[in-house]
């Protein structure tokens, strides 16, 4: 393999290994957040037994969080020298800001809240808790900021070979960068909540912690259906209608659409054969396509065909991704509808159907998110910077390719090891229960 | 001008890395030393325990402000020493994984593989950042590109090496100042028990260095003079301060010492981030830096970021003080 290849294999790896954790931190944040705040300055003890026990689920999200994320921040450096070289000027800026408005903010106060030894948190410890959730979206934005850039380059120009910036304010507040923060926050709720649920509907299957699995079950179950609903439409709709705009190859990949057409069809299956240019055994919805994209019926979508194949994303993956992401969410919005439905008919704890469903969902939005992350990323190729910069070219001049496959096993072994000790950790965690009975 | 002070940011941040992550990598220098037992190693580790995670966040921001500031150093330097910068990540995911999961089984040969591993990954940051630091120094044989065309090997000069030896004596000795402050009974007593001995070695190592330093580089700017009375100054306070009991004046007088040094080396460096090798004229300098509109945003935010960072981490911090007990 060349070193290009080599280089982005690592990348991939550690990135989706990476973002596993913050899919965790984004999203149960809020609910550490409320419950130290309602057991702060309401003396709820129920809520009390729930915020110690995210809290220490969510610190384990956290260091995970933390040691994955340090390499992604330097193999821009290490494996990506070029595209530092040339842009870093640009996409340096929000991951500065990232480190120093979100990171230390997290880290800070997540100190506080993890020191906290009373029953009763005090009032600093309930305010770390709020800024302890505000530091993780805000991570997360900087980092979609970054992305953004990739995706849809604004507030820059070309010096040579360099990357100028020109307006800081259009890079944070560019169209892009909004639209793909919504969504990919939405989706880490909605894994939050996947999560919440699924841990409630654990206890109430297993006889345990009534009171507080039912709590968590509702307070899943409803955000869950919220969501998953807000994923789909504004969010998912506007990132759809900006790649219409601005990446339309990006789109048909997506779509599996080789040929341009008006009242083109969505696929809702089908395979794409990219060496017959076709989608092998579809199931159609015609039109549909046009309007998502154009809002019209009849809009005119332009197909694969209509670029040449140097231009083309790797078709299969990105397809696939793309159906697996909306796929998955539309069966948690059924799931979560059919929740909240029982829990209106104050059936939801008894149908033990439906906790088993709720239950063997959880690592379900996991697949979800990271299959949304690769629609992004691998649909973005050839290209690193969107039109400016290819990939191939991005990478360290001084870095082979067999240095990069040591680096690349070693990263394996540390990431299997962790991997491991994250779930045991988490496991057991669950197993101990929120109650004081199993805590320390 | 804005270059000047992007490179002064970059130094800020660097020592803001140093005094605060090195008392972290410091206690776990001397964790084996000052503590016998499970209990004693533990209590070592609590006393970091708040701490450690935003400290590392100075590096991960020297890093991002690199990044922005100086993108044509920042390239060069992290894939030109590529494997010992992948080996210093995983020596710092390793150093995180132990901090965290150490305390999460309750099983004594649990605790002691995991404070092994602490040790190890601490003790090999401090190494390799020292190793870092002297070929900082000394230069490194760069193209026009400024990309490295060195070896391996040649990073591992006598230099650097002395450098690496020397870092890791400077910390622990840091980080045995701060066990006195955050930590009550024997493991704080063995740590004072220590503090002589690492002084004499800190001190004839600095000598040696100050020597070497004048064999690999030219003259440094007169100005630089002043440094080495600071440095030895601080050596001094930190050796009658800790004899006095004046706890927090030795914890101060470590961290003016360790300053001085940084001080230093960025005096004897400037105008140049990543100096060619030999005799460190050429390289990729601050005129190497990013646009001026990029150095005017990313100034504002690493510096005015930091220093509201700075008064809050500070209140808070304030009320974790007090000391840890051996449980």
């Amino acid at each position: 393999m060349d070193a290009a290849a080599v280089d982005r294999l690592q990348f991939a790896f550690t990135v989706m290994f990476h973002y596993l954790f913050p899919i965790g931190t984004m999203g149960l944040a809020p609910f550490v957040a409320v419950y130290t705040w309602k057991s702060a300055f309401s003396g709820d003890s129920g809520a009390a037994q729930a915020a110690r026990f995210w809290t220490r689920i969510f610190a384990i999200n956290f260091a995970a969080g933390v040691v994955t994320g340090i390499p992604m921040e330097f193999q821009f450096g290490t494996n990506w020298a070029e595209f530092s070289r040339r842009t870093g000027a640009v996409v340096g800026q929000p991951l500065a800001m990232e480190g120093v408005f979100a990171f230390f903010l997290e880290s800070v106060f997540l100190g506080v809240l993890l020191y906290n030894r009373r029953d009763r948190p005090s009032p600093l410890v309930a305010w770390s808790a709020v800024l302890v959730c505000l530091g993780s979206w805000l991570s997360g934005f900087f980092i979609v900021a970054t992305n953004a850039w990739m995706q849809h380059p604004v507030g820059y120009v070309m010096e040579g070979d360099h990357a100028r910036l020109v307006s800081i304010g259009a890079l944070l507040f560019s169209t892009w960068a909004w639209w793909q923060f919504a969504h990919v926050l939405t989706g880490a709720l909605l894994a939050g909540c996947m999560i919440v649920a699924g841990c409630g509907a654990y206890y109430l299957l297993s006889g345990r912690e009534r009171e507080l699995g039912r709590r968590f079950v509702r307070a899943g179950s409803i955000g869950a259906l919220v969501f998953a609903t807000i994923a789909a439409f504004p969010t998912g709709d506007g990132n759809a209608k900006d790649v219409t705009q601005y990446q339309p190859i990006k789109l048909a990949a997506m779509e599996g659409l080789f040929r341009s057409s008006p009242h083109a069809p969505l696929a809702i299956i089908g395979m794409p054969d990219t060496v017959q240019g076709i989608l092998v055994d579809p199931i159609y919805v015609p039109s549909l396509l046009s309007f998502l994209a154009y809002g019209n019926f009849s809009a005119s979508v332009e197909g694969l065909s209509a670029y040449p194949a140097s231009q083309w994303p790797p078709i299969e993956l990105t397809y696939y991704a793309y159906h697996v992401m909306v796929g998955l969410g539309t069966i948690f919005g059924f799931v979560a509808a059919l929740a909240c439905i029982a829990l209106a008919l104050r059936k939801l704890y008894e149908a033990r159907w439906l906790l088993w469903a709720l239950m063997l969902l959880m690592p379900f939005p996991y697949i979800a998110n990271e299959a949304g992350w690769m629609v992004s990323e691998v649909g973005r190729q050839p290209w690193i910077v969107y039109g400016v910069l290819r990939t191939a070219q991005a990478t360290s001049p001084t870095v082979n390719s067999g240095e990069a496959t040591f680096t690349l096993i070693g990263f394996a072994g540390m990431y299997f090891l962790l991997g491991v000790l994250f779930i045991l950790l988490v496991l057991r965690e669950i197993g101990r229960g929120p109650s004081p009975e199993g805590a320390p | 001008m804005l270059g000047t002070l992007a490179f002064a940011t970059i130094a800020l941040l660097v020592t803001g890395y140093v005094l605060l992550d090195g008392y972290d990598l410091g206690i776990a220098a001397i964790a084996p030393l000052i503590g016998r037992n499970a209990q004693e190693r533990g209590a070592a580790m609590a006393s970091i325990g708040p701490f450690w995670n935003g400290n590392e966040v100075w590096l991960i921001v020297a890093g991002a402000a690199l990044f922005a500031l100086f993108p044509v150093a920042y390239a060069s330097s992290f894939s030109g020493f590529y494997l010992p910068f992948i080996v210093v990540l995983w020596m710092l995911m390793f150093r995180g994984i132990a901090m965290e999961l150490r305390d999460h089984l309750d099983s004594d040969l649990w605790r002691q593989f995991w404070d092994a591993a602490f040790w190890l990954s601490s003790v090999a940051l401090m190494a390799l950042f020292g190793v870092a630091l002297g070929n900082l120094v000394r230069g490194v044989p760069l193209d026009r590109h400024g990309y490295f065309t060195g070896t391996f090997a040649f990073l591992l000069n006598p230099y650097a090496l002395l450098v690496g030896v020397f870092a890791i004596v400077a910390l622990a000795q840091h980080g045995a100042a701060f066990a006195r402050l955050r930590i009550e009974g024997a493991p704080a007593e063995r740590a004072a028990r220590l503090q002589p001995g690492l002084w004499w070695i800190a001190l004839v190592l600095y000598v040696a260095l100050t020597a070497a330093t004048f064999a690999v580089r030219a003259m440094p700017p007169t100005w630089l003079i002043v440094m080495p009375i600071i440095s030895l100054l601080g050596l001094l306070v930190l050796r009658h301060a800790s004899r006095t009991q004046h706890l927090r004046r030795a914890f101060a007088a470590s961290a003016i010492f360790l300053t001085s040094l940084l001080v230093e080396a960025a005096g004897t460096l400037y105008p140049y981030l990543l100096p060619s090798f030999p005799g460190g004229r050429g390289g990729i300098s601050v005129a190497d830096a990013a646009p001026p509109s990029s150095l005017a945003v990313g100034l504002v935010v690493t510096l005015g970021g930091t220093m509201c960072v700075l008064i809050y981490a500070v209140a808070v911090w304030r009320g974790l003080s007090g000391k840890v007990r051996v449980e």
